[in-house]
Formats: structure tokens, sequence, C-alpha cells
């Protein structure tokens, strides 16, 4: 019973993994796309379980709380509103399969492409870190919050602030389109 | 004390688990009771504050001789029991329709979704800092051992609340979309956007605590803010704890802010083809979430387990007696009667305000809820940064 514990434990992440790859597929196979919807959900969610198996709390909960709690409510608020007819649905969902299988096969040489030595070289001995002076104080830093936010609003301000601005901009234009027939 | 193995410790959870299960299950039930109760005598309905078992067993004996003088007893604590059985009967009763057309999958699982994410909050929640009480060392397998007043006191507890209860937007959504009608539709869409857009000034009212306590932690928290803050932080704790309690009025759907489900414009909204078991698990969902919004409000800004709200405990312990260190220190008990009371004042909010208009309730939480919880969070950065 104990040992049974231990590797369940210890293979989380694997759980997890499996699960959202699981929840994935049903989701691109899904006829519905409100089903689909669901089955996005209950891949993030497992995305979050498998943060929270590295030990990496905060961004699991940040998981939860954005994609599972936002960005997917507005996906289904979305999804709820379009309603298709039969032809368009079959249009959408079942004739485009040749170029989803393009575009699978072109993201997965991308993916091997980038991620070749990661997955089939060696461990590098210690971690790569790209600056040093900042590891220690993440090392200071005894949760993941206080890691992430030191990160974030100490070591990598002028990024962080920049990449908030990207999204504002994506904000103001998604504004301007939709407000441009009024006008 | 002996360190519990593995098993040990998932055998502890689940009877933690049981725990809160079977006080949920006290409360909920109880809230229904009271809410028919307290309606009934706020809004002089005459059923629900009367009616008892007619002449059977002492309650109707005494209901006899009351009459017979008379008069309607003012502490007839019995009265309206009859219609919490027959309410709990009629939902197991029911037949359970599923609509012609319904997607069958979907129109399952909302009730369940709604249900689970409204009880699953609980994990976060501490209820008492440390050791609740310990096993007796005749108790199977887990004798001796110290259960702890949370289940899982995580240090992002806070935002695992708040992700849950993101979470539970799907079921009213996916129940008003999955019944395939029009106003089940038109419930759902309006409490996504009422949820979602309630969801940034709830958030961010609980951010003054945030940073008053610097901690995410559920229990280190409400323990911060009962005893280690200065007097200056009694300012951005009431005023949060309006903010937030109005917010949670709106985020668990309740009466002024009841549009998912208004009676008189959408039938009955999202729930409007549930019947039987399927309609009961929203009703334990809205009255789970409406304690889970309590025990919040009374964990973050009336004190938890400590006796005094809005960190009034740290000031007044230094000068409290020695014989009445026990109101100083962390009970349990408080923290229930705090979540009590709030779930009356949602009663009580109910008997008196009248519903807001769709638009008006969208306005309140862009136009003024959300300015405000920005103020506060302001005042209790200046109170971090200046007075702590």
């Amino acid at each position: 019973m104990e040992h049974l514990l231990e590797t369940i434990g210890r293979n989380m992440f694997a759980i997890f993994g499996v699960l959202a790859l699981g929840a994935a597929t049903v989701m691109v196979a899904s006829r519905s796309a409100i089903h689909s919807v669901l089955a996005f959900l209950f891949a993030m969610l497992c995305v979050a379980g498998c943060f929270l198996a590295l030990e990496a709390e905060f961004l699991g909960m940040a998981q939860i709380l954005v994609y599972a709690g936002g960005i997917v409510v507005l996906f289904l608020f979305v999804v709820m509103l379009v309603e298709m007819s039969k032809k368009k649905e079959k249009e959408v969902f079942q004739l485009q399969s040749r170029y989803a299988v393009a575009a699978v096969l072109i993201g997965a040489a991308a993916f091997l492409g980038v991620f070749r030595k990661v997955i089939f070289g060696t461990a590098s001995p210690e971690a790569l870190v790209l600056r040093p002076e900042l590891a220690q104080g993440l090392n200071v830093a005894r949760q993941n919050a206080q890691a992430v936010s030191r990160s974030l609003f100490a070591d990598y301000l002028l990024p962080f602030e920049i990449l908030s601005v990207i999204l504002l901009v994506a904000l103001v234009g998604a504004v301007v389109l939709a407000k441009t027939e009024r006008v | 004390m002996p360190i519990p193995t593995l098993s040990q410790s998932l055998v502890i959870t689940l009877i933690q688990c049981l725990l809160v299960v079977i006080f949920v299950f006290v409360v909920v039930p109880l809230t229904v009771f009271a809410e028919r109760k307290v309606l009934g005598y706020l809004q002089q309905r005459l059923g629900s504050t009367r009616v008892a078992s007619g002449h059977i067993g002492i309650t109707g004996w005494m209901n006899r001789g009351m009459w017979k003088m008379g008069r309607v007893p003012v502490l007839s604590y019995w009265r309206g029991i009859p219609g919490l059985v027959a309410d709990v009967l009629k939902l197991i009763l029911k037949e359970d329709i599923l609509p012609a057309k319904a997607d069958k999958f979907v129109f399952f699982i909302a009730p369940a979704l709604s249900m689970v994410a409204a009880v699953v909050v609980f994990a976060a929640v501490s209820f008492v800092p440390g050791t609740f009480f310990t096993l007796p060392s005749w108790f199977p397998y887990v004798g001796g051992l110290p259960v702890s007043g949370g289940i899982a006191d995580i240090n992002v507890g806070l935002l695992w609340i708040l992700g849950i209860a993101s979470v539970g937007v799907y079921g009213i959504v996916l129940a008003g979309w999955a019944s395939n009608s029009k106003y089940p539709l038109l419930g759902g869409l309006r409490s996504a956007a009422q949820m979602v857009s309630y969801e940034v000034p709830l958030a961010l009212s609980l951010l003054a605590p945030v940073v008053l306590s610097a901690s995410l932690n559920f229990g280190e928290m409400s323990a911060r803010m009962a005893t280690g803050l200065p007097a200056w932080a009694l300012a951005p704790q009431i005023l949060g704890f309006l903010l937030y309690l109005t917010c949670g009025f709106a985020e668990t759907n309740r009466l002024p802010f009841d549009m998912p489900e208004a009676e008189n414009e959408l039938v009955a909204g999202f729930h409007t083809e549930y019947s039987g078991m399927k309609f009961g698990f929203f009703y334990l969902a809205e009255y789970i979430n409406m304690t889970v919004v309590a025990a919040l409000a009374s964990g973050f800004f009336l004190g938890g387990p400590w006796l005094l709200p809005f960190g009034l405990q740290g000031l007044v312990n230094p000068y409290l007696p020695a014989f009445l260190s026990w109101f100083g220190e962390p009970h349990a008990i408080f923290f229930v009667v705090k979540i009590i009371f709030i779930l009356f004042t949602y009663i009580w909010v109910r008997g008196t305000i009248p519903r807001y208009r769709y638009d008006q309730v969208m306005s309140v939480a862009w136009k003024y809820l959300i300015p405000m919880t920005l103020f506060n969070l302001l005042l209790a950065a200046a109170v971090r940064c200046f007075a702590v």
C-alpha cells in the first residue's frame, strides 16, 4: 500500500500528462464544439496538475485561474453564441482534415527540431542559468509566488512591461475593429 | 508526536474531507430552513413561519394549545420543519426530465460541475490554526495522530479558491446551453457575463488582505489579519469587507444580483429545464457557494477563528486579563458562528433589497466596484508601506 502510494506520487506528472494528452485528443476528435471546449477545459486542469507535480504551485494555480477560469469561459461564450448549421459544421470540422494533418506534421517537425537536444541528448550536470547572480535571489525566496514576483517585478521588469503593452495593443486593436462599423 | 506515514496521512485527509462534507450538509439544510423562516418574518409570509406537524407529537400538541389561546408563539423554532422535509422529499422523488433535444452528456455533467467546484474550494479553507483535535488512541490505524484544522493549508490557498470558484461558472453556462431552450440560454449567458465581470472586483478586494498579510496561505492570512495588524489597518479591512461581500452576493447569484434566474423575466433562468435531483444539485451548489463566500469573508475580514473582527483581536489581546484568555485564542466555534452570521446576512439582504436591472448590475461592477476596490488596494498598500 505504502509502496503503491509512493509510486503514484512519484509519477503524478506522467499521470496528469497522459490525461492532458487524452483530453486534447478528445478535443480534436469531438464533433460538437461545446464538447471540444469541455475537453479543452479538462486538458487545462490536467496541465495545472502537471505544474503542481513539478512543485510549481503558483504557476499551476495561475493556469487554473487564467485558462480554466477566464479564457475557456470566453471560448464557451463565443461557441454558444455562434450557432452553426450542419453543413457549415461539416465544412469546418470534417473537410479540413488534410490541412490539419499537414499543420500537425509541420508543427511536430518544428518542435522536434527545437527540442531535439532536450529530448534525446544527455542531461546537463548542472542547471542552465542565464544570469547566475539572479539565481541566488531566487534561492532566497521561500515560495513560488515570491520567486515569480521577484523575477517579474525586479529582475525582468522591462520585458514584462513590454509584454503587457503588447497585450494592451491587442485589446485596443480589438476595440477598434469592433467599433469601425458604427463610425 | 508520531509522524504519520503516507497512507495514514491519506486516511486522516479522508477523515477531514468527511468532516467538511458533514459540516456542509448540516449548514446547507439549516440555511434553507432559516431562509424560509426569516423571509417569512421579514415579508409577512405566513406559511413557512407557522406550518408544523398538525396533531402529531409534542409540536402538534403545543400548537393546538397556542391556537386555542389565540396567538402564534414567537419562539417557535420547530415551525416550518415540515416544509423543509417536504422540500427534500420533493427533490428526491420528482421525475428527472430530459428535454428531447438536449445535449445529454453536457446536461448531465453541468450540475455535477457546479456542485464539485463548490465543495472542492473547502480544501484550502483552514478552520482553526494548527491542530484541530488529536484522534483518540483506540482509533483504528490512525489512533493518536493529530488532525489539522484545514484539509490542505497550501501556500497558494487563495489562488486555489479563486481558481476553482471561477470553474464553477461552467456549471451554470453549460446548463443554460445544454437545455436547448430559450430562457435557460439567456440565463446562462447573463450569468457568464455577470460572474466573469464580478470575478474582477472580487479578486481585487481579496488582494487587500494579501497585501496586508503578505501571504497567500489561508491560515496565515487569517492569523495575520486577525492579530498582526496595527490600528491603521481597520479602514482597508472594513471597506474591503463591504466590497467583498457585495461581490460575493453577485458571484453566488443571490438577490439583489440574481440575474441568471430572475423569475419574472426568465421563468427560472438556467435551471428552467432541470427537475428532480439534478435541480437539487444546483440548489445545493448555490448554498454551498454562499457558505464558501461566508467562510472567506469571515476568514479574511472578520478575524476567522479569533473572536473579534477586523484585526481588533490583535489590538485587544495585550490588555486581555488572564481569566478571559480563552477569548483571546482561536477556536473553530467562532469561525462557524461568523459563517452563520454572514449566511443570515444573505437572507436579510434578500428579504430587504429588490433586484437590480441587468445593465445596473453590470455598471455597478465595472463603474463603481472596480474603482473602489482599487482605491481600497491603494489604502491597504499605504498601510502596509507606512504602518506595518
